[in-house]
């Protein structure tokens, strides 16, 4: 079991080409409720996710997110719920929320994959632009859309990376030496 | 002006929109993803001008503007990525003869 588990992490890739096929609701529902037991620092919870289905709002969406490739039939927004992080008097400068809004995002890919869809991750958009767009409370930051769909048989190949890298080139053990 | 118009009042809004939006994002992400966004909006503009426009565009719109994902492939590899917009200069500047008629007067 644990084995499908690695293998699922193992196989995950961004996906930027996407075919126009629906996503079954069902589909979706899954991916947020696998994103609820993401970790959240404190217990704060402060993420909130706003999902995009209508194809207008979609493509007005493109038009302010020159990162996003994808035309996906589903987009999700992870949002940052800033009255929460007030409400624990916390500053704006607590970086705990962002690091949940990665949490959050690796756990819907992993899920969309596991339930054989793909996924694509993107923050390269207005955040004003999109404030307007989904019309968000004031307390809502955008921060991160994960693209949802199926992917297309000729995809638009990623990045190439710049070297092979093994899981050894990013890690080092126990303490630094001085040299 | 007696040329065809190849984009709608809307579709070039929307073609502001995503310079504008470039430009903002521009400022949090690395230098190099600056002729990456520039490129993303030349394709969008040619999507949007290429059922439009003439004969004298369409060949350089259909064959060279379509290549551009192939040319991201290649963003790490920074002369290689150069060798294509070079490619892509030269491309537009025959594009630019046509549209002018310099390129039928020449010898």
């Amino acid at each position: 079991m644990s084995e499908h588990v690695l293998n699922n992490i193992r196989t995950r890739r961004v996906v930027r080409e996407m075919t126009d096929e629906a996503v079954e609701r069902e589909a979706v529902e899954t991916i947020l409720e696998a994103a609820r037991w993401a970790p959240t620092g404190g217990n704060l919870r402060p993420i909130r996710y706003v999902v995009v289905e209508d194809p207008e709002t979609r493509r007005l969406i493109r038009l302010v997110a020159p990162g996003m490739f994808q035309k996906a039939p589903v987009l999700i927004l992870i949002c940052i719920n800033w009255a929460i992080i007030e409400q624990h008097k916390l500053p704006h400068t607590d970086r705990t929320s962002l690091i949940d809004v990665g949490g959050a995002a690796q756990t819907m890919m992993l899920a969309a994959h596991a339930i054989g869809l793909a996924s694509g991750p993107v923050t390269s958009f207005s955040k004003e632009a999109i404030k307007v767009i989904l019309n968000l409370p004031g307390s809502y930051s955008p921060e991160m859309f994960i693209c949802i769909g199926h992917k297309a048989e000729v995809a638009r190949a990623g990045m190439r990376g710049w070297k092979k890298i093994t899981w050894r080139d990013l890690t080092h053990w126990e303490r630094f030496d001085n040299e | 002006m007696s040329e065809n118009w190849v984009l709608t009042e809307t579709e070039a809004v929307e073609l502001l929109a995503l310079l504008i939006s470039s430009a903002r994002i521009q400022m949090d992400e690395p230098a190099h993803y600056g002729p990456l966004r520039l490129l993303t909006a030349t394709e969008r503009l040619s999507a949007m001008m290429l059922e439009r426009s003439s004969d004298k565009s369409k060949a350089f719109l259909q064959d060279s503007i379509e290549r551009i994902p192939e040319m991201h492939m290649a963003m790490s590899d920074v002369e290689t990525y150069k060798d294509g917009l070079d490619h892509l200069c030269r491309e537009v500047a025959g594009c630019l003869l046509r549209h002018s008629g310099a390129e039928s007067a020449s010898p």
